[in-house]
């Protein structure tokens, strides 16, 4: 059984609109629960104090990973299992195997962290995500307070800010965690 | 701090690195032994055409990031240009060698011998290309090309500091028109004076990927000094302005430009192993037999360090971090061009000696003996030509002193900070 939450929410024409709202924001101390967008926004993770990432050492650790496949399985193949002379080399023609670990380094990189992300944010076929608003998706900047809980003259404070900045739509809206 | 003086200190370190140079320099020539004219001249050609090589890259980059309409460089650009500037001097190098070939200064190119190319189908072949005049004409024209054209980008670009204005941009469509045509000449040009300049010193072997090979170590060690050259700058408190995302960037293109350097070196190793042509084979058979340490060497500085320490993002903004990969980057490219020059010239010199004294001992019964002997020599180890001796490193500070002095002298010429170009403020907010 999910919890449910109560999101105020604000839609903005612009990015730079939802910039500038993020910043007030900041400066009134209010805590901002997520801010949707279409499209990435320059400058708006430090303003959110996101943290770097760490999808990038996955990456690394999966394209290690790939690279030591590819170099051992065909090391494996040619010098143990079936040991071939191909062309006068060694029965461990090193370059040889090189452009190949290469390949798999970049696949396993690939295809690893596509899947990470994909089971650190919970996505599957049979996810069901709940949307604010259809817009958010489409032309519109997003900022979402989780009010949950809180008294209605701070509720207040919330949809103020929005209008203040600018939000051509306020809302709120009831959902499960999302 | 918009001005950089170029004096004191620094300026006083520099000369002395230059005598430095200088009296290695002679210490080769007079100390003696059958091959110091050689060793002199191959240290000469090996640091002329690295740094050459660099100023001609220099301009390459600003050409490229010119004609792509780029903003993010605009802030450090007085400092490519500074870079580029070596290439008069450089040019004046290469020139002294052209002409050591008509003089006869040195034994460097084995087509350049008369006597050997009469007796070699191989050479003769080739003679259309390779020699004298060619050689001559290619450094002069190619070299003095890319002088002009990169004089004419720096002066419309000092220009614009006095007669442009903000919303003109008279200067920059004048700069385009040069830097495009820099690159159609230098995209070929560069090629064809590598294949003279080095790619000739094996002159029996040949590869297709050599002059994009050691066009691309020249890069890689641009990108080197010019992010050197800026961390500098930014310590002694100039380019305010330059925030540390265009060192960011700079730091993306060594690591991503030493994965192609090692991308272009695999290439042309795996191609002429798995093709196993004997007269292909020799080039890397001489370099792995008789060179093994620094034949690994280079590669492991030359990949896996840049590759490692540059892949976190963190890494690349890091001033310490960088000054250390571009110094160690800066080395390994240094010593690619060693392996690249000395062994071929190694071997033509020996040949030079072996067939001197033939002559002289042709008469005698023993004459066959002496000239192999002088040959078997080629797998023995020498100073200088081996491994670098101290000669060698006096000899390449020597130069760097003289490049660095010459790049300084540059900077100091104009404000660091083109302010009226139009880029500026696109570069100074820029952001990754």
């Amino acid at each position: 059984m999910k919890t449910k939450k109560n999101i105020v929410f604000g839609l903005y024409d612009d990015e730079q609109d939802l910039l500038k709202a993020v910043k007030v924001s900041n400066e009134r101390g209010l805590k901002i629960y997520d801010v949707y967008s279409p499209f990435p926004i320059h400058g708006l993770d430090p303003l959110l104090g996101l943290k770097e990432s760490r999808l990038h050492i996955v990456g690394f650790i999966f394209g290690t990973l790939g690279a030591m496949t590819a170099f051992f399985f065909m090391s494996w193949i040619f010098k143990i299992d079936w040991p071939n002379v191909f062309g006068g080399k060694a029965f461990l023609p090193t370059p040889a195997f090189i452009p190949i670990t290469f390949e798999l380094t970049v696949l396993f990189a690939g295809i690893g962290m596509v899947v990470t992300y994909f089971i650190v944010n919970g996505l599957s076929m049979k996810a069901e995500t709940e949307v604010l608003h259809d817009r958010i998706s489409d032309d519109k900047f997003c900022l979402a307070y989780d009010v949950t809980g809180t008294a209605f003259e701070h509720t207040n404070a919330y949809e103020s800010l929005l209008n203040d900045t600018g939000a051509t739509f306020v809302s709120s809206k009831e959902m499960s965690d999302l | 701090m918009n001005q950089f003086t170029f004096e004191g200190k620094t300026r006083s370190m520099l000369i002395g690195g230059i005598i430095l140079g200088v009296v290695s320099m002679l210490l080769t020539l007079f100390a003696g032994g059958e091959m110091a004219s050689t060793r002199f001249w191959s240290n000469f050609l090996h640091n002329a055409t690295f740094f050459l090589g660099i100023g001609f890259m220099a301009a390459f980059a600003m050409s490229v990031w010119i004609t792509a309409w780029s903003g993010w460089f605009v802030m450090s650009k007085r400092v490519f240009e500074a870079l580029a500037s070596f290439m008069g001097l450089g040019g004046i190098f290469m020139l002294i060698i052209a002409i050591g070939n008509y003089a006869g200064f040195h034994h460097l190119y084995h087509w350049a011998d008369a006597e050997a190319v009469a007796g070699d189908p191989v050479l003769q072949g080739k003679s259309a290309f390779l020699n004298k005049h060619m050689y001559l004409l290619a450094t002069v024209a190619f070299v003095g090309m890319w002088w002009f054209m990169n004089k004419k980008i720096r002066d419309y670009s000092v220009d614009e500091d006095t007669n442009g204005r903000f919303g003109d941009f008279k200067h920059m469509y004048s700069t385009r028109k040069w830097a495009a045509g820099y690159l159609a000449i230098a995209g070929y040009s560069s090629a064809i004076i590598i294949w003279l300049w080095l790619m000739s010193i094996d002159a029996h072997w040949y590869s297709t990927m050599y002059a994009w090979y050691a066009g691309s170590s020249w890069w890689v060690s641009m990108l080197a000094f010019a992010i050197l050259i800026i961390i500098y700058l930014k310590s002694k408190g100039a380019l305010p302005n330059l925030n540390e995302d265009v060192i960011h960037d700079l730091g993306k293109f060594l690591f991503g430009f030493s994965v192609f350097w090692t991308y272009l070196w695999f290439s042309q190793f795996m191609l002429i192993w798995y093709g196993n042509v004997g007269e292909e084979t020799i080039y890397f058979h001489t370099r792995i037999n008789e060179y093994p340490f620094l034949f690994y060497l280079i590669i492991v500085l030359n990949f896996p360090i840049p590759f490692l320490v540059l892949m976190s993002n963190s890494n690349k903004r890091k001033m310490g971090t960088m000054v250390f990969t571009s110094i160690v980057v800066i080395i390994g490219h240094w010593l690619d061009f060693f392996l690249m020059i000395k062994p071929g010239v190694r071997h033509t010199a020996m040949e030079h000696l072996a067939h001197a004294e033939h002559a002289t001992a042709a008469h005698t019964e023993g004459g066959h003996e002496v000239a192999h002997e002088v040959v078997e020599h080629v797998s023995h180890f020498a100073a200088g030509f081996t491994l670098p001796g101290f000669l060698e490193l006096g000899t390449f500070i020597g130069f760097l002193s003289l490049f660095l002095f010459v790049v300084f002298n540059t900077l100091s010429k104009a404000a660091l900070e083109p302010a009226n170009d139009p880029f500026i403020e696109e570069a100074k907010h820029h952001h990754v």
